[in-house]
């Protein structure tokens, strides 16, 4: 053992004192974190191995992996609520994640200049992002109605949809793919116009002079460089996906039928409707199982393709 | 100067104090309801209960309507809520909160004041647990009737809706009664609102099928007639309905819908839009709701609704006092005064429902008010809830077209079956 004598020697009153500020300054935001985010996270976890149906904490019972059971009971798990949800999930989450970003990293590309007209886009582009989600899905519902703008606006390039798209068993989950898309685009695409000011211009100036042109200094100089950024925004981004509730709450209240009925939305359903806090907080695990999973293969996955200067 | 002006000031204060104090000597009664702010009965109740009870003052917690009444309804009584009175809206919800231990047990009230039971139609039934004991009272009770529109009747020529009509008639009728060009002048036969009950829940009016005997092949006949109805332009369509959102109440108080098949909680509604102006139409109608072949004429289906006292009360007895006044005599005459169909049954209610100012003076109508039998919604069961979140969510497949009658009505059977199975 080669422990430094520092490391050995006893803090000093100095060290302890800022110590102890330092505390003082954390405390604030902990505890904040520690009532309204810790506990309750315990809590969830405590009861899905619990029965609660509501009314004072004193009628909950162990359950153990009873709750479990309940929501994995059917075999033909693909028609249970969970196998709808889950699938659900998984395909918004598939077509938003990737669709999204690529919408973004455009903007971000286009928008990358100087000039008070590209100023003025990025706000535009910015401003569903801080707009109410509610005024937002109500505004593209009614614009999505079987005579809505966007079926009339399809019309006049030749696509006819008979349909409104928050009630059609096809389209309804492409209603929320596309708002959806639509209104993060814009907070993304900050992240990107970011990430692009951090791409040194010596780099392009060297392909320009190897005689590179637009589209393979994209994706020698200008991808490479952003995968710090790409590697961000898509784990926040499957995280922020499984987690969708709002938009169909609002778009299509989970409907035609399960159609697009999301976990979330069963976890609601299950805690506040039934009301069965246990088994809803079951759903919550595998729920953040799912999330954990992924994001620790993206993690991994990280060494492959992201590229830190 | 500014030493007078603290001095005024805490003179001020001191004396807002004092009212204060002397107003909250009257004792304050929390009732949690919903569409406190809009609904006739409530004021009718809370004025009347409040000029025979001077001492007490009726608060009413507006929740939200909807199903998301019972969501909010629940989160506040397992945080702990004080609220002294709350609403049963629905009696599928019954199960739910017994198991939530949320209601006060009444049979020890009802005992010492000599509340008679009795005066229900067997509806304060559905109030009570497995042991037959007390946990809510009812004081409305809405089944649903056929609305329709004397000015378009009139118009085309064409006689009023009959108290004893088939579903089939009922088609008949509504398609003559459809005219016109879409935004132009197009009168609508009929509307079915987006509810499960508005569209399918006719078949329970047999008294033999209900919404959770897990066997859904009775409603094929009426999700066939809708949807055929929508295919022949008679009707608005359910998908335009959820898209836009349209609310039945205005809908038909546009004035384009001939008929609209309805729970009698929209007559007092009804006359109170129509003094305020905002129906544009000058006379509706009302007949019992059509039956199937082989249904007794007048079986309709209903729902009673009901008020609990919450065991985190400060103040039980003062809730008992208002919840057995509400769904007593008393409360009922207040209920009947606006045109609301109070759940104490006594003879001189449908006579002084008809005679309110603003309901339609036929005998047909008045008629319409005693049906020959009111079967329940959806029955008190504990898989009620889970059921009829089943049953909704197929009959938006459905009526979506997402699926077709027989699919949807296959998936029902299933899914109930499994839910049934535990």
């Amino acid at each position: 053992m080669t422990a430094s004598p520092a490391a050995k020697r006893k803090p000093g009153k100095l060290t302890r004192r800022n110590t102890w500020i330092a505390y003082s300054f954390l405390a604030p935001n902990f505890l904040g974190f520690f009532c309204f985010t810790l506990i309750p996270v315990l809590f969830s976890v405590a009861l899905a191995f619990l029965t609660w149906n509501g009314g004072s904490m004193s009628r909950i019972t162990f359950a153990g992996f009873g709750n479990f059971a309940t929501i994995f009971k059917n075999f033909n798990f693909a028609k249970t609520d969970l196998g709808i949800t889950l699938r659900n999930t998984v395909y918004y989450t598939f077509f938003t994640v990737p669709l999204t970003i690529a919408l973004a990293l455009a903007l971000a590309l286009a928008l990358n200049r100087a000039g008070r007209g590209a100023k003025a886009l990025r706000a535009v582009f910015f401003f569903p992002y801080v707009s109410s989600i509610v005024a937002i899905c109500m505004c593209w519902r009614f614009m999505m109605m079987k005579t809505g703008l966007i079926n009339q606006a399809l019309a006049v390039v030749g696509i006819s949809v008979n349909a409104s798209w928050t009630q059609d068993k096809n389209l309804a989950i492409w209603s929320i793919i596309l708002v959806s898309m639509w209104r993060n685009a814009g907070y993304y695409m900050v992240m990107y116009l970011a990430g692009l000011q951090g791409v040194p211009a010596e780099l392009y100036e060297a392909a320009t002079m190897d005689g590179a042109n637009g589209w393979q200094k994209f994706w020698k100089v200008t991808f490479p460089m952003l995968t710090p950024t790409t590697f961000f925004v898509s784990v926040m981004m499957v995280i922020n996906c499984f987690k969708i509730y709002d938009m169909v709450a609002i778009m299509t209240e989970g409907g035609p039928g399960r159609a697009t009925k999301m976990l979330v939305n069963y976890i609601y359903d299950m805690s506040f409707v039934s009301p069965k806090y246990g088994v809803a907080s079951a759903v919550a695990m595998v729920l953040f199982a799912i999330v954990l999973t992924v994001t620790v293969i993206q993690f991994r996955a990280e060494k492959k393709w992201v590229n830190y200067m | 100067m500014k030493k007078w002006l603290a001095m005024l000031l805490c003179a001020v204060l001191v004396c807002s104090l004092f009212s204060v104090a002397q107003a909250t000597e009257k004792k304050v009664l929390r009732v949690a309801t919903w569409d406190a702010t809009t609904t006739a009965y409530l004021d009718a109740t809370k004025a009347a209960f409040e000029a025979s009870h001077p001492d007490i003052t009726i608060e009413y917690v507006d929740l939200p309507a909807g199903t998301e009444y019972i969501v909010k309804l629940t989160a506040m009584l397992t945080a702990g809520d004080t609220v002294d009175v709350f609403d049963v809206k629905e009696v599928a919800n019954m199960p739910a909160l017994l198991e939530m231990g949320a209601m006060e047990n009444l049979d020890a009230y009802i005992q010492a004041s000599g509340f008679a039971t009795d005066k229900y139609a067997g509806m304060d039934k559905c109030y009570t647990d497995a042991a037959g004991s007390y946990y809510a009272l009812p004081f409305r009770n809405d089944f649903w009737l056929l609305y329709y529109n004397k000015d378009l009747f009139d118009k085309a020529g064409v006689a009023y809706p009959t108290n004893d009509m088939t579903w089939d008639q009922y088609a008949d009728l509504a398609r003559k009664m459809t005219s016109g060009t879409e935004g132009v002048d197009k009168v609508y036969g009929t509307h079915y609102h987006t509810w499960r009950s508005a569209v399918a829940n006719w078949a329970v009016c047999d008294g033999v099928n209900t919404l959770i005997d897990g066997e859904y092949s009775d409603l094929k006949y009426f999700y066939d007639l809708a949807q055929k109805l929508e295919d022949e332009g008679v009707c608005r369509t359910y998908n335009d309905l959820k898209a836009s959102g349209l609310n039945y109440r205005g809908g038909f108080e546009a004035g384009d819908i001939a008929m609209l098949p309805m729970g009698t909680w929209l007559i007092s509604t009804l006359i109170a839009d129509r003094d305020k102006g905002e129906v544009k139409f000058n006379e509706f109608g009302l007949a019992t709701i059509p039956h199937a072949e082989g249904v007794p004429v007048g079986s309709t289906f209903g729902s009673p609704t009901g008020a609990a006292i919450n065991v985190n009360s400060a103040q039980k007895d003062l809730a008992w006092e208002f919840i057995s006044w509400r769904s007593g005599a008393e409360g009922a005459k207040a209920h009947a005064s606006v045109g609301t169909i109070p759940a104490y049954v006594s003879e001189d209610v449908a006579e002084v429902v008809a005679a309110v100012k603003g309901f339609p003076g036929d005998a047909g109508s008045k008629a319409a008010l005693l049906p020959t039998a009111v079967y329940l919604e959806v029955p008190v069961d504990p898989h009620a809830s889970e059921i009829r979140t089943i049953v909704d969510e197929e009959t938006n497949n459905i009526m979506s077209r997402a699926v077709t009658v027989d699919e949807g009505i296959a998936n029902m059977n299933e899914r109930a079956a499994e839910v049934l199975g535990e």
